[in-house]
């Protein structure tokens, strides 16, 4: 909010981090920066993401380097784990703030 | 509501839904049925019996938890390792019901004490002289440490159908020992595990078993 003018700062929405800012990708990143790991199936069940859509999407953010992605194997089943790396963290705290501060701007 | 909030809700959320299969209400109810059958002390005469089975029944109910948990749930809803707050949660947990445990062991310690020693028994049988008011005074004590044990898992595990749990335990524990009889701790035992069958039904119909293909590759 531009406290002078009265009009609100929209600039401050270009600065925000349009990876995390993509509703599925947004979901994720808040789940697993709530938890400490999750894996795949569990992702897929809390945000009603497709197995596609989910994999998608885990791909850039492990290419950002905002999740980390361990593949094992539990018995015979494949098995994926994430977690969200101090990247991933930082930048999702760092958008949470810009958001806010472009949301708290906005009259009632 | 703040970003903060959503965010403990959204954590929140994510721990009650490992709650929703239902498991843990068949397993307490389990146990109570279980604690129901064996504990119960027939007119012949209570047996260490009682107690070999009652413990063994209470883990093949362990056992079936464990089990459904390993080969139901995860399959189907997926693995998830929550943050350092709830790791603090549980060891508190731990740490305050074994403190309720230590207490228990000084507390039959003593009774033990008492019958062994016929001057204590005699001065404590003259306090209670009755035998409804002494079973009374048993049973109270049964339910108020069993009671306020599951009141505690129910909150540092944040189970919100613990609380009707830990109610229904205590009002079980107080049944089986006050009447001596194992009809009314049974009905409790299956009330217990009743929402816990309606949840897994549910949970089976909600979540179909997912094999996990390789993603990414």
């Amino acid at each position: 909010m531009n406290k002078a003018d009265g009009s609100a700062d929209l600039s401050a929405l270009a600065e925000v981090d349009r990876l995390i800012h993509e509703p599925a990708r947004l979901a994720v990143i808040a789940l697993l920066y709530v938890v400490e790991s999750a894996d795949f199936i569990f992702l897929m069940n809390q945000t009603g993401l497709t197995w596609g859509n989910l994999s998608a999407h885990m791909s850039k953010l492990e290419e950002a380097g905002y999740i980390e992605v361990v593949k094992s194997f539990k018995g015979k089943r494949p098995n994926t784990m994430l977690r969200l790396t101090q990247a991933g963290r930082v930048a999702f705290q760092a958008y949470r703030q810009q958001m806010k501060r472009v949301l708290d701007g906005l009259p009632e | 509501m703040s970003t903060q909030l959503d965010l403990k809700e959204l954590e929140r959320k994510a721990f009650r839904s490992t709650y929703q299969d239902g498991l843990w209400d068949l397993y307490f109810g389990l146990i109570v049925i279980c604690m129901s059958i064996f504990v119960y002390r027939p007119a012949t005469g209570y047996s260490p019996v009682n107690i070999v089975l009652a413990l063994s029944a209470m883990a093949a109910a362990y056992s079936l938890f464990w089990a459904g948990k390993k080969f139901i749930t995860l399959p189907r809803m997926g693995q998830v390792q929550f943050g350092a707050q709830r790791k603090k949660r549980r060891l508190t947990l731990i740490i305050v019901l074994s403190v309720v445990v230590l207490i228990q062991v000084v507390l039959v310690s003593l009774q033990l004490l008492a019958w062994a020693n016929p001057e204590v028994g005699t001065r404590f049988n003259s306090l209670i002289r009755d035998r409804n008011v002494m079973d009374l005074v048993v049973a109270s004590i049964g339910a108020l440490i069993v009671g306020p044990s599951m009141i505690l898992v129910a909150y540092f595990r944040d189970f919100p159908r613990g609380y009707f749990i830990a109610v229904m335990i205590a009002l079980a524990v107080f049944l089986m020992i006050y009447l001596n009889q194992p009809v009314y701790p049974i009905i409790i035992g299956a009330l217990i595990a009743l929402p816990g069958l309606v949840l897994f039904v549910r949970f089976l119909q909600k979540y179909s078993l997912r094999q996990e293909e390789a993603p990414n590759e």
